[in-house]
């Protein structure tokens, strides 16, 4: 499994948050891109603005990749700091550039280095940088250029991505362009990568999962957002207040995440579509609300953008451990829907079908996503289609007698008419205590029994509407993965090498987007038929095998499960299926 | 009866028993809230506003114990969340007339950052504070508004905490409008009620409320013998700030009330917003697709 040869190769710039790190990925990205390459960037910082250590990780391919490596062939620092965190992630027959002078490394470190075959190449960066007019940023450029001859890229490709980014800064513009050429000219390392320009990605764009979300609610008609800061769903936010002069959406920072989503049912309740989004902990303060849209039957979107909790947690990295968060929040029951996000496409279609289900079914859908997607890099060629959009509301026209109309009317699949405050039609109250089929209030023990039953009838309904889950790959296999979230562009990843590989053992992956109520019928089919099943996690609990446990029964022997802040890397499913092989 | 008053009842559009319930009222004999109810009433049929073109909000406490004695569209929801889910709607479609109730028990607790944030917002909504001063619909503890030595259900010696002004409190976050009225006076009630309709902005109205149950302190006769109309002050200027901080301070001998503060040049939030200046439409009726506007935004990554 070693000898597999894996057409991808990464980059890794390490730094201390300020030090620019994240321009220089992008710039490099888009140059890549620019080249024909595929890429995802992955991007690990800690929750400061100055200090400690961050990296900006590009990983690079012809064909798709969605995932990150855990091991890179190219690692830049600029931080002492970092070049320790990070060595241990360089691969055999690598590089080490850096930018500090007498760096001196344990004896362990240099038997690592040594017996890796990783040449260690120093760059006095600043010293250059300010030969050419430029100062401690500019150093960036002088790496970047260097980088550039290493890799067999094109120089112009980066002028022409550092030429549109400084545009507006002429002066400094000439010194950044300048110190690139010097640093292209060092000839540092000795390598044979020779990224030539091919005909592939040219016409992508490089774009986060939070963009997506962001993208396909304007597109589905959303018209508010009502968020309060959190990492890693604060991008959504900044993205839809910097662009709300062309979508007139109305985006309001709330004082806090109830008042988040309070405003959000009040104004979903109204007729608009509106929406809020936040992490663990802000959604902890939303549950309240949650139960609040399941009583009243308003629609309610919630985007939770999952970080490791409890608490604070790891601010500023990845998890997937709140789906049992959001399947049981809030108070009482009534009916939910759970989705979530995997990749790019599926973050702009999940909003969509969110404000769908949401209408539809008249209930509180959640739509869960990670740090590992909501900041990730994508290329993108095209948006993904439109969901259509649908109201499910009471048509006027078609009334005969309006007189009687009850907004919570007990129906046979539990969905009561909806009409708008505002209509003509018989006025109701929308009430969070226990209510008849017009709203007031009721307290009778008959009642209570049938509007409880009418809410959780919608259940089996939305059970049976969502989508089953997906299997990728053949139907026969060695190994059958099953997970959900960023586990799928990974496992999906690792097909494709053991593919282009001829591997003798075939792996398949059976996938969740519609996560909660639960589909089983394809799954009862797949576990039935599969040779050995593994369940797949970003979290202690295994919460996707503990629901599908609960639901049908079964018990997943095998776990792989993640839970250190970090996603799924290729090798950590290459080396899982290496050594069940191995056994 | 003047013709005024006839307003009260019968309008152009509407009148007092399309906003009646078949509904009976449970709360207590005398509570204040009977005569909130119906000046509430009385000032919608008098502003000429139909059932269909109010939202009525109610947070919990026996304020929210009326949201199914009234007619209109209504929502009751959580406790101390009033504001927020009132604000969304109203953001929502600026056509109905949005009016949110809530206690001191559920503002001044859980829900006084809504009211601080909503105070520099500016939402165009009307807020009845019912302030009765005390949690009335859990038996009655202290609120903030309970004055200290009252002995009350969780705290028999008296509440070791200062006691909130509310009036004071809204007026120093700068509110655009700040009144408050009394339970016992319905005209003036249904008067107050309509001028915060009218102001474009977030109207406070505080209305002393009597509780005959759980506030044997500021009964209705004690607000009686203190209470008095701003409009005999003589030259009162609601639009005078200091003099409105100012009045609101005494709340143990002689109690103003009436419109106390009306900023004149209040600008709402929906007017506020920069993206919105030329939308006369409401984001109720703009839910559709705007696939062009996302394809230019994300033509613009690179």
């Amino acid at each position: 499994m070693n000898q597999l040869d894996i057409k991808r190769f990464a980059i890794k710039f390490g730094g201390e948050s300020g030090q620019g790190i994240n321009s220089l990925g992008e710039i490099l990205a888009k140059a890549l891109k620019n080249t024909g390459y595929k890429i995802f960037g992955y991007r690990e910082y800690p929750s400061l603005i100055r200090g400690g250590y961050a990296s900006y990780q590009i990983d690079i391919g012809n064909e798709a990749i969605n995932s990150s490596s855990q091991f890179c062939d190219i690692l830049v620092c600029s931080s002492r700091r970092s070049i320790y965190q990070y060595l241990r992630d360089l691969r055999s027959n690598s590089i080490l550039i850096h930018t500090l002078t007498a760096v001196i490394f344990k004896p362990e470190d240099q038997e690592f280095i040594k017996s890796q075959n990783i040449q260690v190449k120093y760059i006095d960066a600043l010293t250059l940088a300010k030969q050419q007019g430029g100062n401690a940023l500019m150093s960036n450029m002088i790496l970047l250029g260097a980088l550039a001859e290493i890799i067999g890229l094109d120089l112009t490709s980066v002028e022409h991505i550092v030429n549109e980014q400084f545009a507006d800064k002429p002066k400094l513009l000439e010194i950044d362009l300048k110190c690139l050429k010097v640093g292209h000219d060092l000839n540092i390392a000795d390598y044979n990568l020779n990224l030539q320009k091919f005909d592939g990605w040219q016409d992508s764009k490089i774009i986060t999962g939070n963009h997506a979300i962001a993208l396909g609610a304007i597109s589905a008609g959303a018209r508010a957002y009502y968020s309060y800061p959190m990492t890693p769903a604060s991008s959504i936010l900044s993205y839809l207040a910097e662009t709300s002069h062309e979508s007139g959406m109305l985006v309001k920072q709330a004082e806090d995440e109830i008042t988040a989503a309070q405003m959000t049912v009040g104004s979903m309740h109204m007729g608009t579509r509106a929406f809020t989004g936040t992490s663990g902990g802000g959604f902890d303060l939303m549950t309240e609300t949650i139960s609040l849209a399941g009583i009243i039957e308003t629609p309610l979107v919630l985007v939770l953008a999952q970080r490791p909790g409890p608490a604070t947690g790891l601010p500023t990295w990845t998890s997937a451990g709140d789906l049992n968060l959001a399947i049981h929040a809030g108070h009482g029951e009534y009916p939910r829907i759970v989705i979530s996000a995997s990749d790019f496409e599926t973050a702009y279609s999940l909003i969509q079908n969110a404000f769908d289900l949401a209408e539809k079914f008249q209930t509180p859908v959640i739509l869960l996503t990670e740090k590992q997607i909501a900041e990730g890099l994508y290329n993108v060629k095209d948006l993904p289609q439109d969901i259509e959009i649908n109201r499910y509301l009471l048509n006027e026209n078609e009334l005969t007698t309006k007189s009687t109309l009850k907004r919570y009317q007990f129906t046979e699949n539990g969905i009561s008419p909806r009409w708008l405050p505002g209509s003509d039609l018989p006025q109701y109250n929308a009430n969070g205590d226990e209510h008849d089929e017009v709203g007031d209030v009721n307290e009778e023990s008959l009642n209570a029994k049938l509007i409880a039953e009418k809410r959780m009838k919608k259940t089996e309904l939305i059970k049976m509407s969502l989508p089953d889950p997906v299997l990728y790959g053949e139907n026969e296999a060695d190994i059958t993965f099953i997970g959900w979230g960023s586990v799928k562009p990974v496992i999906n990843d690792v097909r494709d090498i053991l593919k282009q590989n001829n591997s003798e053992i075939k792996i398949n992956y059976l996938h969740y987007d519609y996560l909660f109520p639960l589909k089983s019928e394809l799954l009862l089919n797949v576990l039935k038929n599969s040779k050995r099943l593994v369940l797949v996690e970003n979290n202690y609990l295994g919460q996707l095998g503990q629901l599908i446990t609960s639901e049908t029964g079964f018990q997943f022997s095998e776990k792989l499960l993640k839970y250190d802040g970090r996603p799924f890397f290729i090798e950590d499913i290459l080396n899982f299926i290496n050594s069940s092989r191995n056994e | 009866m003047s013709s005024l008053c006839k307003t009260y009842f019968e309008n152009e559009n509407v009148s007092l028993k399309d906003y009646y319930s078949d509904n009976i009222y449970t709360w207590c004999t005398n509570c204040g809230n009977y005569g909130i109810a119906a000046a509430t009433k009385r000032a919608l049929v008098a502003e000429n506003i139909e059932p269909k073109d109010t939202f009525m909000c109610f947070d919990i406490g026996c304020n929210g114990n009326g949201s199914d004695k009234i007619g209109g569209y209504r929502l009751h929801g959580l406790h101390g969340r009033v504001i927020p889910v009132a604000t969304g709607a109203a953001l929502a479609n600026r056509n109905l007339s949005v009016i949110a109730s809530g206690g001191d028990g559920a503002t001044l607790s859980e829900g006084i950052g809504h009211l601080v944030h909503a105070i520099r917002s500016n939402y165009n909504i009307t807020f009845l504070m019912h302030n009765n001063c005390n949690y009335a619909l859990t038996k009655g503890q202290a609120s903030a508004s309970t004055r200290q030595d009252v002995p009350m259900d969780s705290s028999p010696d008296g509440t070791p905490s200062d006691t909130l002004n509310f009036m004071n409190f809204v007026l120093s976050l700068g509110a655009s409008f700040a009144a408050r009225t009394f339970s016992g006076n319905v005209q003036q009630m249904t008067e107050v009620i309509r001028a915060g309709i009218r102001h474009r902005g977030f109207s406070v109205i505080e209305i002393l409320q009597n509780c005959p149950t759980y506030n044997k302190d500021t009964t209705h006769e004690w607000y009686q013998d203190r209470i008095y109309d701003t409009i005999e002050i003589k030259d009162y200027d609601n639009s005078n700030f200091d003099s409105a901080l100012n009045i609101s301070k005494d709340m143990s001998e002689r109690i103003a009330t009436g419109v106390l503060f009306a900023n004149p040049n209040s600008v709402p939030f929906d007017q506020r917003l920069e993206n919105r200046q030329n939308y006369s439409t409401e984001l109720v009726d703009e839910v559709k697709s705007y696939n062009q506007i996302s394809q230019e935004l994300f033509s613009r990554f690179i």
